[in-house]
């Protein structure tokens, strides 16, 4: 995957060690040795759990990213196309006898569609009515897999039967789930990379920083911007998929919550929006530390890890508006020996 | 006929309150250029406030404004302080990242200190005042004569005073108010807080009529943006047009459409409003598709 692009014709090749935009870097590779080596070794199952939630969260900020950092697309919806990917790969396997392996990609299809749809309906929109519009979006899909009771199960939610199979993608190891959520945390990364370096990633850029230039240079700002959301959507309902199949169980008030669509866009606003490793580190980050929380603390503080994130995110914020990929591209700057 | 305008008019007073809680934002949006997401959230703590003199002082909610109205102006100027003013030379993302965050915050210290449960205050009136066959709730009609008021004092403050000629020329060029001498720093603080405040009166006009719970908010956030788009962003009388099509449109469609469309009802509205009248009613210039910062 060294998509190197127009780069590689001024400079000779070699491999960055930070990470750069539309490059692979050593740093990159480093880290995907580290969670390979991960998932080989033998850790405890409660440890192994957090891992591969980190790798599953970090493939869905990556996702959110696509819109939110890459095309200037911020949304507080992302848990409809999560819920939209989860039940239709579920309701296809419970009601139809459908393989997941199928499924996933009718979820990721579906959520797409949705995904589009709302970008053309915010069409008009900009800023804080963009973002509400996705908040309310995200609603209606609740409410109305709530109370949509012959397909999705209503209040109650869907199960899938937890017999372990490969046609079934129900596993009875922890590790197994691990190698699938680092395959799609991989393939996210490497779709993410490769839209950094192609013509329709500059478009995206474009239109984030200035859409009238964009448009008068011959970018169609309504196009990027569907595309954008439809791709960013169908890879957060891949993603809702695998969650199904991870936990067995879907129910609107969890997979459709605002607090699921916040999740998704804090991961990459901590670790720096519209980069590549930005959103990894963050989900690297916070993931383990909300298990950390929730196990310690377990229900008898609802909402503590919330309020422990929400309070990061304005510190965070204020005082670090590039995230941790900032702190890294600061780094990559940093010449102590000259 | 009769039930038509008992629904017409428990409507109008409806979005006349929905109104009073909107003022505080399209002030805010008017003069700063900026959204503030927690804004629903100043009126969940609002209402708990409200709801806890209510109880523990066994005051009625309309007195307890006199204390909560102060300590959310109070509550905005620290928001300002802490949130807004480091946030506003930052990109445009900066504070609406940064007020989003407040929100989840503000709602999860709700949910640790109060619980989930719905909090609400006992009947203050026992009866309702009735015109022919129509009935009228006693709090709803105060509610509306306290947005009428409040509308009317502050188109007068904001027309005749000092301090509403320099918010004016703020709004007009801040930097050329700067020149002429208007601390606009601070002006910004006032309408922050001030619109805090305004939160907060709403909130104890609404404490007889709903309950209180951590994720209130939500729904009427979305009620004062369909609010102030309809009426056009910082506009005091849009407010209170926009507020009282909404109050009539809800009133009508929660008796005449299926019950399970209650629930989404704030949530399509919205939609429905960004999608076919971004502009506002009167068709205001770029109500809607403005950009967070300019």
């Amino acid at each position: 995957m060294l998509v190197t692009g127009a780069v590689s014709t001024k400079k000779p090749m070699r491999v960055p060690i930070l990470p750069e935009r539309g490059r692979l870097s050593w740093f990159e590779l480093v880290l995907l040795l580290v969670c390979i080596g991960l998932v080989v070794a033998s850790i405890p199952s409660s440890l192994r759990d957090v891992i591969l939630l980190s790798f599953l969260f970090g493939g869905l900020a990556l996702a959110w990213n696509i819109a939110g950092g890459y095309a200037g697309l911020i949304s507080f919806g992302h848990a409809a196309f999560f819920g939209v990917g989860g039940y239709t790969s579920t309701i296809l396997l419970v009601h139809y006898d459908i393989t997941p392996w199928i499924g996933i990609w009718f979820g990721g299809t579906i959520a797409g569609v949705f995904g589009a749809a709302l970008a053309l309906i915010c069409a008009r929109l900009r800023g804080p009515f963009f973002i509400l519009s996705t908040l309310a979006f995200a609603e209606v899909v609740r409410i109305g897999a709530l109370n949509w009771s012959s397909l999705t199960g209503g209040p109650e939610g869907l199960s899938i039967m937890p017999t372990p199979g490969l046609a079934s993608m129900v596993f009875a190891s922890k590790a197994t789930y691990a190698w699938l959520m680092l395959g799609y945390l991989v393939v996210v990364y490497a779709i993410t990379k490769a839209l950094e370096a192609s013509r329709f990633g500059y478009y995206l850029f474009a239109i984030r920083d200035n859409e009238d230039a964009a448009s008068a240079a011959g970018v169609n700002p309504l196009l990027g911007r569907t595309l954008a959301m439809a791709l960013s959507a169908a890879l957060t309902g891949v993603g809702g998929s695998l969650f199904a199949q991870y936990f067995l169980y879907l129910d609107p008030t969890y997979v459709i919550s605002p607090e699921l669509s916040f999740q998704f866009a804090l991961l990459p606003a901590v670790g720096g929006l519209g980069t590549a490793i930005g959103p990894v580190l963050g989900s690297f980050l916070i993931t383990p530390l909300s298990e950390l929380l929730r196990s310690y603390f377990g229900n008898s503080a609802a909402g503590l890890h919330l309020v422990i994130y929400s309070l990061g995110l304005v510190v965070v914020m204020l005082y670090f508006p590039s995230g941790l990929a900032g702190a890294l591209a600061k780094l990559a700057r940093w010449r102590p020996f000259s | 006929m009769s039930t038509l305008g008992q629904l017409v008019i428990s409507g109008i007073l409806i979005g006349g309150i929905y109104a009073l809680m909107s003022i505080g934002l399209t002030l805010i949006f008017g003069v700063l250029r900026i959204v503030n997401f927690a804004h629903g959230e100043f009126l969940m703590v609002a209402m708990y406030g409200a709801w806890a003199i209510t109880r523990l002082l066994g005051l009625n909610p309309y007195v307890a404004a006199v204390a909560i109205v102060p300590a959310m102006f109070l509550f905005g100027a620290i928001v300002y302080r802490m949130i807004i003013n480091p946030a506003l030379d930052k990109p445009h993302l900066v504070v609406v990242f940064a007020t989003m965050a407040l929100s989840i915050f503000m709602q999860n210290v709700a949910l640790m200190m109060m619980t989930a449960d719905l909090m609400d205050v006992p009947p203050i009136f026992g009866r309702s005042i009735t015109i022919g066959p129509i009935y009228i709730k006693v709090e709803l009609l105060l509610g509306f004569i306290i947005t009428i008021l409040c509308t009317v004092a502050l188109q007068w403050m904001i027309k005749t005073t000092y301090l509403g000629k320099a918010i004016r020329a703020t709004v007009q060029d801040g930097e050329a108010a700067m020149l002429m001498g208007i601390p606009v720093p601070r002006i910004f603080l006032i309408t922050f807080a001030g619109g805090s405040a305004l939160v907060g009166l709403a909130a104890c006009v609404m404490m007889p009529l709903f309950s209180v719970f951590p994720t209130v908010g939500l729904n009427f956030v979305l009620i004062a943006f369909v609010i102030v788009v309809l009426g056009g962003m910082g506009s005091i009388e849009g407010a209170l047009l926009g507020g009282i099509c909404v109050g009539v449109v809800q009133s009508l469609s929660s008796y005449y459409v299926a019950p399970a469309f209650g629930q989404m009802f704030f949530f399509v509205l919205f939609l429905f409003v960004m999608i076919f009248r971004p502009n506002g009613l009167l068709g205001q210039k770029g109500a809607a598709t403005i950009g967070m910062n300019e």
